[in-house]
């Protein structure tokens, strides 16, 4: 009986010293409330120009198969990223649409290590294919309600294009860490859980010319930062 | 067009490698800007694309299995292109196409406006020089689609018929067999000059073209003032054309078409025969692609009426039949291998000098081209090609070349 309160105060005491073991470790280190978020605006000096077929004059008639193209889509990231960017996540798997002879969506970033479905929701056949160092692919001919999928293992920018329609291109880009944002359809992006500190914010479009800035990152605090990128 | 100037006149070798040499030249930074996309101007109001291609292979001035009516080795060509379309308004547009084989003369290959009358309704209008609409390849025929060097038979190969001459006899035709890259006849025009293609791939023909195409099904219909043997700019004998195809997609990857021609295709200038000989000509195209392949494949059948002044016992029409097919299988992303079996037949006609026999007017070819292509960039391939021509009579009758290509397109 008389161990009975004993193990009952060991107990306690291994419990006490196991929070406390616990939050002394996680004091430590940048705990999620103290990092910050970057966040703004991409604008152009001039809006990019949307992806035209080439003037096919072979055709018998008007091509008005084709949806617009969005190259308004931009890619902010830092470079170079902080450690605990590296640590992994459980995502839904990013797909890039095939619709109107049109990839939606038009840029797509992704981390080193992601599977990408392409998913044929067109009256036609595509051909989606890849040169580019990173990842060079070609998926073949599928029908509509099929998907095929590519997993980007290696950073850097992947062009993509269906073999059958010149004016169909997308970009993937693919980041060995989760510090980027897509901005939408008004520019706007935010990076989130950015440890504090100094770091190199870029900004990309394919149609622009690359754009870096240096920026200061404070604890548990939010910083403007925009961009207006100028055409190649 | 100082280069164009510099060069005229030169051995093609020297143009070939003075071309090679200056885009070598070129700084890096500079070959960076190259477009990869079509060009746009006036907020793409206007937009230009454009093909080079150096082409190389030995010479074939004995057999002349590659020649082309515009007097060319279609395995030993530097080409050209560019193309323009104006779209002022949604549902106008002015296209054109400028084109140059070996830097001799610029030429204009395409010029006509494109009109969409109705908005709601997939009609279209063209009218100036007009893209083909008999048959599928002739509408292929850009560098991003074409998967080998050479043509087909029925689109290059040179008969040894003539608009501007005719043979008076059986026997006249009979001494040209074999003979298409330079023929010649006793009625119309006196001098030595190329014979006719059953479709000629290297010119448009002049006139109006309506088509209709919903969903999954196309039609068009066009009047011409020449034919498919030989389009023409200016009209020379006040007969048209109306050619017309149509064409299904049943499945997704299939396309089937029927095409039919008729026209008046003999030049005023040749004296007496029946009024308005015509070539008639049907045709049907299919194409299935799936995954990495690709087949392709088509049949055309023509007919011409001569205006003999002896008819033959076989009567005043000759005939011709060309099929051939295409594959194509991708390996990897970069690499292809392509194939094409073509056979070019013709009807039998009897003279004097075949005793009485009936023989082919022409003298049958068979061709077989295979190779393949690498992709340096999404617009800049290389292809090597090996093509074995066999033809059942003339002075050579069996030949093989061997071509590579350096193809660039925006």
């Amino acid at each position: 009986m008389s161990l009975v309160p004993g193990l009952t105060g060991f107990l306690l005491c291994l419990t006490v010293f196991l929070l406390c073991l616990f939050c002394g470790t996680y004091a430590g280190l940048p705990s999620a409330a103290a990092n910050g978020a970057i966040r703004g605006r991409v604008e152009f000096r001039r809006a990019p120009a949307d992806n035209e077929p080439r003037p096919n004059v072979a055709d018998l008639g008007m091509h008005t198969g084709h949806g617009p193209t969005d190259r308004r889509r931009s890619v902010v990231y830092l470079d170079p990223a902080p450690r605990a960017a590296f640590d992994t996540r459980d995502e839904p798997r990013p797909r890039m649409d095939q619709r109107n002879e049109t990839f939606i969506p038009h840029v797509l970033a992704v981390v080193a290590g992601t599977t990408v479905d392409f998913p044929n929701n067109d009256r036609t056949y595509h051909n989606v294919f890849s040169l580019s160092k990173p990842r060079t692919f070609d998926l073949g001919r599928y029908a509509a309600g099929r998907s095929k999928s590519v997993r980007f293992d290696t950073p850097g920018i992947v062009r993509v294009f269906c073999e059958i329609h010149s004016h169909m291109s997308a970009y993937i880009l693919v980041f060995s860490h989760r510090y980027f944002a897509v901005t939408d359809d008004e520019g706007r992006y935010r990076i989130d859980n950015v440890p504090p500190g100094s770091y190199t914010v870029v900004a990309w479009n394919e149609a622009m010319e690359l754009e870096s800035r240096r920026v200061t990152v404070p604890d548990n605090g939010d910083v403007d930062l925009n961009f207006l990128l100028s055409r190649r | 067009m100082i280069i164009i100037a510099s060069l005229r006149g030169r051995h093609f070798v020297s143009k070939i490698l003075s071309v090679a040499s200056l885009l070598l030249l070129l700084p890096g930074s500079v070959a960076a800007q190259w477009p990869s996309e079509p060009v746009r101007l006036a907020d793409g109001r206007i937009r230009l694309g454009g093909e080079v291609s150096a082409t190389f292979g030995a010479t074939d001035d004995e057999a002349f299995f590659n020649y082309t009516d515009y007097e060319r080795n279609a395995l030993r060509t530097f080409r050209a292109v560019l193309s323009a379309q104006w779209r002022p308004a949604e549902r106008i547009a002015f296209l054109g196409e400028l084109r140059t084989d070996d830097l001799d003369r610029l030429g204009a290959y395409a010029a006509f406006v494109r009109v969409r009358p109705w908005a709601n309704l997939p009609l279209d209008v063209q009218a100036g020089r007009i893209p083909p609409v008999f048959g599928a390849f002739g509408r292929q025929a850009y560098l991003a689609d074409q998967i080998l060097i050479g043509y087909p038979l029925a689109y290059q190969y040179l008969t040894s018929i003539r608009a501007d001459a005719v043979p008076a006899s059986a026997d006249d035709l009979l001494r040209m067999r074999a003979r298409g890259w330079l023929s010649s006849f006793p009625v119309g025009a006196p001098h030595d000059a190329p014979g006719l293609p059953l479709i000629s791939a290297f010119r448009w023909d002049t006139g109006v073209q309506v088509r209709w195409a919903p969903q999954a099904f196309e039609a068009a219909v066009s009047v011409t003032t020449g034919t498919l043997s030989n389009p023409r700019l200016r009209d020379d004998n006040g007969g048209k054309q109306l050619s017309g195809r149509i064409a299904g997609r049943p499945l997704t990857g299939l396309v089937v078409g029927a095409s039919g021609a008729r026209g008046a295709w003999i030049s005023d200038d040749v004296p007496g025969g029946p009024q308005s000989p015509a070539q008639t000509a049907l045709g049907a195209d299919i194409e299935y692609s799936r995954d990495h392949w690709l087949v392709r494949s088509e049949l055309v059948w023509s007919r011409w009426d001569i205006p003999f002044t002896t008819v033959p016992p076989e009567g005043a029409t000759i005939g011709a039949l060309a099929r051939w097919i295409e594959g194509r299988y991708r390996l990897t992303p970069r690499i292809y291998l392509a194939a094409r079996a073509d056979r070019l037949t013709f009807s039998r006609i009897s003279g004097a000098i075949s005793n009485g026999v009936a023989v082919p007017w022409e003298a049958p070819v068979t061709r077989f081209e295979f190779g393949g292509g690498y992709s340096l960039q999404r617009n800049l391939v290389l292809r090597a090609v090996a093509q074995v021509n066999r033809r059942d009579g003339g002075r050579v009758k069996n030949r093989t070349f061997f071509s590579t290509q350096v193809a660039w397109w925006f």
